[in-house]
């Protein structure tokens, strides 16, 4: 028996870009020496300053990326060894892109369906019967039939979520869920999450959606510099950080979402 | 001037031309598809060998021109390999690899504009590389690509004419006949144009309607940027 659902050890990842000058490339250290450990129904929250390498991380964690040095656990399952078969491991992994990412010439439907008939081999009917519980699960089921132009961007993010929890996977990654959306649409996203919450899904969220943090994760995790800085309770966190860095900010991010 | 055009001889020589322009092209489309697709994949996964190799293959194909693709098939490779090869067959073969370096093109660029985030959704889900390539990536770069894909049908049926170099019967081998029968130049040519002109106009129609009706909302506006 596994005691985790999934875990990071000592997980590092750097990656190259182009640099301000042309053909200079700047090596970017987004994750360094980072582990984490997520039991079953634990609901964790990333956050810190943008490009930190948060987003890397997390998409080390669904092997999206792949680290370059440390392991990745899902369950019992050595995801960094050789020879994983990774497809199925990531089958087990839900993710939800910042940027959305549905698949563009598929309705909603056809979003959530492609996975549960080609990776789990469902037969149609049961697939379609699948994909649109999912889809009324996150209150999208109106716009099962569109196209993902056609939705806003709050319903294509429903989507999106439905798309990952479809084949109940033991976890669901999200990369700042809302921050590519307009703010009033951040509100029905984080309904989603929160019922998802209630439910008692496993969750690892990227976020700055403060109150909403406070509210369901049971763990924050401060992030800065491709390293994790300060972990505690939203308590700690909201009340008084033991590192400058995480008060200076909190200080930042509360004065910004009451103003 | 016209009257020849009664005539039930030239009349067939007409028809027969222009199936095997039709045929050519087709073909040359087709097989250009297939090889196109491979090469585009090859292009945008293969290391440094493979991609050296394919920009060779699609630079002698797009910088000499077809008349001489053709000659060098015809006249050395049934030569080299010491069989008989049909000149039909190695003329669809050199129009279908002609048109796949031509295509291959089309296709990469098509396909990157989906490729990044598109493959980042595919594996989330549990996909395979290929699963993703075939259920997400194909379906959206082919649905963009088909405006070129209705030029590469254009210019690829008027390089047909480059058969009769080499003693097959296409529509312009029947003009070159008719004209040397009745001696009327203009008209014949008129006439083999207009047969052109009717032809590529009518699949281009076609094309412009199977673009419309795949036309899927959001995915032309690829085309655009």
């Amino acid at each position: 028996m596994a005691t985790f659902v999934m875990e990071a050890k000592n997980v590092y990842k750097t990656y190259t870009m182009k640099g301000d000058k042309k053909g200079e490339e700047k090596v970017v250290e987004a994750v360094k020496d980072v582990s984490l450990t997520i039991r079953k129904g634990d609901i964790k929250l990333i956050f810190g300053p943008s490009g930190s390498g948060k987003s890397t991380f997390l998409r080390c964690m669904a092997m999206l990326d792949i680290p370059d040095k440390g392991q990745i656990y899902l369950g019992d399952e050595c995801l960094t060894k050789s020879g994983v078969d990774l497809n199925k491991a990531r089958a087990r992994i839900g993710f939800v892109f910042q940027h959305i990412y549905l698949f563009r010439h598929l309705t909603a439907l056809g979003n959530v369906e492609l996975a549960l008939r080609q990776v789990l081999k469902l037969p149609k009917e049961q697939a379609r019967k699948r994909a649109l519980d999912a889809l009324t699960e996150v209150k999208v089921c109106d716009c099962a039939n569109k196209y993902p132009s056609q939705m806003s961007g709050g319903q294509a993010q429903r989507v999106g979520i439905a798309r990952a929890i479809a084949r109940n996977p033991d976890i669901i990654l999200l990369d700042e869920p809302t921050s590519a959306l307009d703010p009033e649409l951040t509100g029905e996203v984080i309904d989603t999450l929160r019922d998802l919450a209630k439910e008692g899904t496993t969750m690892l969220i990227v976020s700055h959606e403060m109150p909403f943090a406070k509210e369901v994760a049971e763990e924050m995790i401060f992030y800065d510099e491709g390293r994790i800085i300060e972990v505690g309770p939203p308590s700690l966190f909201f009340n008084a950080p033991n590192t400058d860095r995480a008060k200076q900010f909190m200080t930042r991010i509360i004065n910004r979402t009451t103003r | 001037m016209f009257e020849w055009l009664a005539n039930p001889t030239y009349y067939t020589w007409i028809l027969q031309g222009l199936t095997l322009t039709i045929e050519i092209t087709l073909f040359g489309v087709f097989l250009g598809l297939i090889l196109g697709t491979i090469l585009a994949m090859g292009d945008i996964y293969g290391g440094k060998i493979v991609r050296g190799f394919i920009a060779v293959y699609v630079e002698f194909f797009r910088g000499s021109p077809l008349f001489v693709q053709l000659f060098i098939a015809v006249y050395t490779i049934p030569a080299i390999l010491n069989i008989q090869i049909s000149h039909y067959f190695l003329a669809f073969l050199v129009f279908g690899l002609n048109s796949a370096a031509y295509q291959k093109g089309y296709l990469k660029g098509s396909m990157q504009t989906v490729l990044d985030d598109q493959m980042a959704a595919g594996l989330s889900v549990g996909m395979s590389r290929i699963q993703t390539l075939r259920y997400v990536i194909l379906p959206q770069a082919y649905r963009i690509v088909i405006p070129s894909w209705t030029n590469e049908f254009c210019s690829l049926t008027k390089s047909t004419s480059t058969v009769a170099f080499v003693g097959l019967f296409d529509l312009v081998s029947a003009g070159l006949s008719i004209r040397m029968r009745t001696f009327e130049i203009i008209p014949v040519w008129i006439v083999i144009g207009l047969i052109y002109l009717a032809w590529i106009t009518g699949v281009s129609k076609i094309m412009d309607i199977v673009y419309e009706r795949k036309k899927i909302p959001g995915i032309e506006l690829d085309m655009q940027s």
